[in-house]
């Protein structure tokens, strides 16, 4: 997953700078296509069951800038999308709606601002800029709420795919520890305080 | 001997609203006695098997505190002159389940000192505010507070921190964790003395239960092991095993009835699936925390209690108190581990009463935590701590560096009673059940802010002190918007003009009615306010018992 996300993001990369350079406009909606479908093979593994596909690849989009994927593992390879489609069906329906409608703003405001068609066509940088934008609106708070319990909740609910998100803080998940816990304790216990 | 099983038009000696910190002790104390109880609880019996690490569905699907996901909204207003708005959550947070709070709460298990009982004779009372002292001294409640510690199971160490003690703590300290090593260190730097947490958590097996695993889901969930002391693992199957008590799950009281003689006589309640059912009794124990109890007592109203049960007084659902916090987080050099074993393992009580001189009223203790409990979402959700990145690479890397690092020594102190901090019914807002919902009225008062920014500012230097490499720190220096410690709502006291319940936790107004939870404080203590409730429950269970048999009741 990791792999197919990277060199989509490289082809991304490459195909705006090109874009940006009217080398190959007219190509466009063959391009687009295949970003498309590299971004539904990022989401393979479940098929949504709340969202449809351009909605999750959108969605994961902006939970992927929120969590990016860089040195780390982000959002995309935590899966954090099937969470969202997940809760969107069980402990949050009431979401949905508003979650669909701050997208279809959000691509109102992609379109108006830069020539592309989606916020999931756009680089890094440009999906960046364009969530400063909506850091304050109450769907980006949604979106931040979503991507963050997806991350770091118990694998089942859809998200946190080989505890991605866990592993990100150093939490690591048992149910018996032992002291000492951390350095300090050890410290203490060392000198005799 | 197997659970009692009574018919709903029989009449019981007993019926005991709420299965929580209170409402078990009252109700294995009276079973033990050869009564016959039954105890309704609104949540289910959970088992310790029961309890998972799983934060999303307990800290954000209301899994042990309802709100409005459950069907149970609240309102929260800052003056009774503002209409109040349904706050997302639960803003007054307590357990639905048998064991109540004493299920998820982190276990911190102090004493009152002394001085919280005559506290206004000694110091003097407070214009505009409720402050007086308790009908009852620590003398009186000592020998109970012991009986908690043996009867519960409590760690922690004997210490001239401690008030006076007639007997050791059962078990010993829990071991330190690094956070508490830090405000240890800190406390001796600076000329105070960090002390080993009591805390209702085993450190040692105790009464067929064993220690804890230090799994680190304690605070805010059940344990798994049933080394927390929860009254669910304690008293309320020794009050089953009786045969004297039945335990009824999934109900929740509508009202409490009143006879002609202006008894109670009679507890209507639902049965999960909605059926209403009313079970006869001779008396009853309110049992239901210093919310639900006055909102049941308001509930009940009728051609007797016009302005509801047992409120001649005007005072039900007043003087709500919470406990005033603050919070300073620092960032330290190596790896503190939060996440691991217990909330909190160090306290310093240097503050307990803070100075006059000051020029308000106060006092407190400041421990050792995570600023989060250690949890992974919500120290996300909380995030950028430090860095100031609320998300993106820089929220991501801050969050790496932060979640393992990071020390909290949170401040827990008074909050002063006043008539205008209240629990009322929403005329508009109702809940599931067609009840009016829990409308809360409540602002700080001047003395309350100025205490949670002294534990504020003493926490940040002891930050300094130890070593933090970054710090940063918070109080609602614009007054609370909710509590955990429901606290004063029907206030115990001698005279029935200014108080709701006698020194033995009996209604003034009804004979045979008792409120005995967090609602009967007449302060706030300083924090942790379950010890004392405990201890008042098994008080109130001794008289009630020795009352019932001189039919006194």
């Amino acid at each position: 997953m990791k792999e197919i996300e990277f060199s989509r993001r490289a082809f991304l990369r490459h195909s705006l700078l090109a874009i940006r350079n009217s080398m190959i406009v007219l190509s466009l909606p063959a391009i687009l296509q295949s970003v498309a479908n590299a971004s539904e093979a990022t989401l393979q593994g479940n098929s949504f069951t709340t969202l449809n596909t351009e909605e999750a690849v959108e969605l994961a989009a902006i939970a992927a800038r929120i969590i990016p994927s860089d040195e780390t593992p982000g959002a995309n390879e935590a899966g954090v999308i099937h969470f969202i489609d997940n809760v969107m069906g069980t402990s949050r329906p009431e979401v949905l709606g508003p979650l669909r409608d701050g997208l279809a703003s959000l691509q109102n405001t992609v379109r108006a601002t830069l020539t592309e068609r989606k916020f999931s066509e756009l680089d890094p940088q440009q999906q960046d800029a364009i969530l400063q934008g909506i850091e304050d609106t109450p769907f980006f708070a949604t979106m931040r709420y979503l991507t963050i319990a997806g991350m770091f909740s118990l694998p089942e609910y859809g998200g946190n795919r080989d505890y991605a998100g866990w592993k990100l803080i150093g939490f690591e998940h048992r149910h018996v520890w032992e002291p000492p816990f951390g350095f300090y304790d050890a410290d203490y216990m060392a000198r005799g305080e | 001997m197997a659970q009692a099983s009574f018919a709903t038009r029989e009449q019981v000696d007993f019926v005991v609203v709420g299965s929580g910190a209170a409402g078990g002790i009252v109700t294995r104390e009276l079973a033990t006695a050869g009564f016959s109880v039954v105890v309704l609880e609104q949540g289910p019996y959970l088992q310790p098997g029961d309890f998972r690490h799983d934060e999303w569905s307990y800290t954000q699907n209301e899994e042990l505190v309802w709100g409005s996901r459950k069907g149970h909204p609240q309102t929260f207003r800052r003056l009774e002159s503002e209409k109040a708005e349904v706050v997302d959550g639960a803003p007054l947070g307590y357990a639905h389940n048998v064991g109540g709070s004493s299920v998820h709460f982190s276990g911190n298990f102090w004493r009152l000192h002394p001085i919280d009982f005559n506290e206004a004779s000694v110091r003097g009372t407070i214009a505009g505010t409720n402050f007086t002292d308790w009908p009852i001294s620590y003398d009186e409640l000592e020998p109970y507070y012991t009986r908690v510690d043996w009867e519960i199971g409590v760690s922690g160490t004997t210490g001239p921190w401690d008030p006076p003690r007639s007997r050791d703590y059962p078990c010993p300290p829990m071991p330190v964790k690094s956070a508490g090593v830090l405000l240890e260190r800190a406390a001796r730097a600076l000329g105070y003395t960090a002390f080993p947490a009591p805390v209702a958590i085993l450190s040692q097996p105790f009464n067929g239960r064993p220690a804890c695993i230090h799994c680190g889901f304690c605070n805010g969930f059940g344990c798994e092991v049933a080394a927390k002391s929860s009254t669910a693992v304690t008293m309320i199957p020794q009050a089953l095993a009786t045969g004297n008590c039945e335990l009824r799950t999934g109900c929740t009281v509508s009202r409490i009835n009143t006879a002609n003689d202006g008894r109670v006589n009679e507890v209507v309640y639902w049965e999960e699936d909605g059926t209403e059912q009313a079970q006869r009794a001779k008396a009853v124990v309110l049992c239901a925390n210093g919310a639900e109890t006055p909102r049941l007592l308001f509930l009940s109203a009728s051609d007797q209690h016009p302005d509801g049960l047992a409120n001649s007084s005007g005072m039900v659902g007043r003087n709500l108190m919470f406990n005033g916090s603050s919070n300073a987080a620092g960032l330290f050099p190596e790896a503190i581990n939060g996440h691991k074993s217990i909330a909190t393992t160090r306290v310093i009580h240097d503050f307990y009463s803070i100075d006059p001189k000051h020029g308000f009223y106060g006092g407190g203790g400041i421990d050792s935590r995570s600023l989060t409990r250690g949890l992974p979402m919500a120290a996300a959700m909380r995030g950028g701590i430090f860095s100031g990145a609320s998300w993106g690479s820089d929220f991501k890397r801050g969050l790496a560096e932060e979640f393992t690092h990071t020390a909290s020594f949170n401040g827990h102190c008074t909050t002063l009673p006043l008539s205008s901090n209240n629990i009322t019914l929403d005329p508009e807002v109702k809940d599931k059940w067609g009840r009016p919902a829990l409308r809360t009225t409540f602002m700080n008062h001047s003395d309350d802010i100025a205490t949670m920014k002294f534990f504020h500012d003493v926490s940040m230097e002891l930050l300094d002190a130890a070593g933090a490499i970054k710090k940063v720190g918070a109080y609602a220096r614009n007054g609370q918007t909710g509590g955990v410690h429901l606290l004063g709502t029907c206030r115990m006291g001698n005279d029935p003009a200014t108080s709701v319940v006698d020194r033995f936790n009996r209604a003034h107004d009804v004979p045979n009615l008792f409120m005995v939870d967090g609602s009967s404080m007449v302060t706030s203590g300083r924090g942790q306010p379950t010890m004392t409730i405990m201890a008042l429950a098994f008080r109130a269970a001794d008289h009630i018992i020795q009352a019932a048999r001189r039919n006194e009741i």
